[in-house]
């Protein structure tokens, strides 16, 4: 950067000990220009060192489970039994992936709704109460939730559905429904907001109903918003494990119903990874349970990059 | 993630807590200096906190450091040399179901923990026998009726395997005895704590806990093979559901370390502190 430009006037009709005074300062602000500089990019680099230490330690020790049984025992299998040296995670990976749909099957609707009712159709009131209201409850911690979940939800669905322990995918899905809604409802919210005025003036222009305006217009024109506001959701609910762990059952098998007690790769390393021995096939069993985790949250944050890119080329 | 700061906060505490009874006191002139650290079993945290705490008192130059995580990292942490002591709930110099035994350690017991089965309140059963607790833990009984309650279904809850909480109670209570997964009215706990509010809120539950965590209206213990859990009845020999505490150590204890464990298993320690943590002294048992 050049001296500063209030500077100029002064410099030109200046004295000559006003120009060194003058260019002290400049390499002052050199000197201090470029310790910030490096300031900056060693915190960045600081940061991508620890997350590259993450991936290769996780990735190092789980790919030492290949060493002690083949790739298709571990994900094909549905068998998970420590004690008989079995390790197969399928039940998990698919509990897993139904617990998301689930989770998602119930929260997009309503935080959808919600965001259009916050973005279009709700009073300037209402919208300034709604909106810091849930954004306080993506602050609530997650054990707060799961400890509701065991002692509230759990007793109800135990009465509507006549089950006689009520914990499984249903319990925890409602859970992180709860959970991910906020952050679902807010980031439509952005999305619909940010969608141009004209695009409704023109639908209204032309005979539209409020609802078609909302429809065909407002909610397509900011689907790639609400599309990167979902998986964000399905990051959370993918990863969230203490909420989870207290309401679906942790046992390790397939989830046939909505109320069988079992596990997903979350809840299943939580409740395990502190009785394991370090050099077992157990202990790689999971970490290659962490590092699949890892790598679906990375393909899950990849899209919603390349959704952002293009809605920017589309804008 | 979420794990690692558990435990992070856990060895904090720890640490907080032996370094807070550290500071204030003067240092005296003592041949007694060192280093000890402790890790392993998290239902013996609280014995060993309390002991730090005492024998820093009297050793000024002793330092301890104590940490909890599951009873297995105990042995291991003495294994590959990261502790002098591991705490475990099961004698990790024998084969136990599950875990192998660990060569060339020595388990030095510190206390007796009981156990105790649990059932929600409005479970009308209050005894069981060996028989019956092996029926309903393999999956073979279902129903309360079966056992002399109402008809109602059973619903297990457990420990997850690898706890030695259920290594313990797999060999005393159960004989042996499996315990089956089954697809419904069976749930797996992370933690004492977790078992405790599982059955305290679902109905018609059953599971096993330390006997210290036996308290409040919604949780009873049930007697077992007709004799109550209570710490009389593990002392004078007639309530069979208890195991040794023991602290790990690579070959006989030496030194400092051989110091700490002999202060715990003194008279002083267990009839004092150990009794008051409800522990029962290792010398009632004969």
């Amino acid at each position: 950067m050049g001296a500063p430009v209030h500077n100029l006037a002064s410099r030109v009709k200046g004295s000559v000990t006003e120009v060194t005074a003058d260019s002290k300062r400049h390499g002052r602000h050199l000197l201090s220009n470029t310790i910030f500089k490096y300031y900056f990019l060693f915190s960045i680099l600081a940061l991508c060192f620890v997350l590259g230490l993450v991936i290769i330690f996780i990735g190092k020790t789980a790919l030492l489970l290949f060493g002690h049984i083949s790739p298709a025992d571990f994900f094909l299998s549905f068998n998970w039994t420590p004690e008989d040296e079995a390790f197969g995670a399928a039940a998990f990976i698919v509990n897993t992936l139904s617990l998301t749909a689930i989770t998602l099957l119930i929260a997009v609707p309503i935080s959808v709704g919600m965001a259009v009712l916050c973005a279009e159709i709700a009073p300037v009131w209402m919208k300034t109460f709604i909106r810091p209201v849930l954004d306080l409850l993506v602050g609530i911690p997650s054990i707060v939730y799961g400890y509701l979940g065991l002692t509230v939800l759990l007793p109800f669905l135990r009465q509507i559905s006549g089950q006689s322990l009520g914990d499984g995918l249903l319990a925890a899905a409602l859970v992180l429904a709860l959970m991910v809604l906020p952050t679902i409802c807010r980031i439509s919210d952005d999305a619909i907001v940010s969608v141009p005025r004209k695009y409704r003036d023109a639908a209204y222009a032309l005979g539209s109903t409020r609802l078609q305006v909302i429809m065909r217009v407002v909610l397509p024109a900011a689907s790639r918003g609400i599309i990167s506001a979902v998986i964000l959701g399905m990051t959370r609910a993918v990863g969230e494990t203490m909420a989870v762990v207290m309401v679906i059952g942790n046992t390790p098998q397939l989830a046939k119903t909505l109320f069988t007690p079992t596990s997903v790769l979350t809840s299943n390393i939580v409740m395990q990874i502190s009785n394991v021995e370090f050099d077992s096939t157990w202990n790689y069993a999971l970490h290659m349970m962490a590092f699949l985790l890892l790598i679906i949250s990375f393909v899950l944050i990849l899209i919603i990059r390349i959704l952002g890119r293009k809605r920017r080329d589309a804008a | 993630m979420k794990i690692f700061k558990k435990f992070t906060a856990t060895a904090l505490t720890a640490i907080i807590v032996v370094t807070a009874s550290f500071a204030g006191i003067a240092a005296a002139a003592d041949s007694v200096k060192g280093k000890i650290t402790v890790n392993g079993s998290t239902a013996l945290l609280p014995l060993t906190l309390q002991a730090a705490k005492e024998f820093q008192k009297l050793h000024p130059k002793v330092k301890i450091a104590a940490s909890g995580k599951g009873s297995v990292t105990g042995p291991q942490a003495v294994k590959k040399g990261i502790a002098d002591i591991g705490a475990c709930d099961w004698d990790a110099s024998m084969d136990v179901p599950g875990f192998k035994a660990f060569d060339g350690q020595v388990a030095n017991k510190v206390a007796v923990i009981p156990f105790a089965t649990i059932v929600n309140k409005n479970v009308a059963v209050d005894n069981l026998t060996t028989e019956q607790l092996q029926g309903i833990f393999s999956g073979k009984t279902t129903n309360w009726k079966e056992v002399g309650g109402a008809d109602a279904d059973i619903v297990v809850i457990t420990r997850a395997f690898g706890s030695g909480t259920r290594v313990n109670y797999q060999a005393k209570a159960l004989a042996g005895g499996d315990i089956t997964k089954k697809s419904k009215n069976y749930k797996e706990t992370g933690s004492s704590g977790d078992m405790k509010t599982a059955v305290a809120t679902t109905p018609n539950s059953i599971g096993y806990i330390d006997l210290v965590y036996v308290s409040g209206g919604d949780i009873k213990a049930v007697k077992f093979n007709g004799v109550a859990a209570s710490t009389d009845n593990v002392i004078n020999g007639s309530y069979k559901i208890w195991a040794y505490g023991y602290y790990m150590t690579k070959g006989q204890p030496t030194g400092v370390t051989k110091q700490f464990i002999d202060y715990v298993q003194s008279k002083k320690f267990q009839q004092g502190s150990l009794k008051k943590l409800k522990f029962i002294p290792i010398a009632a048992m004969k």
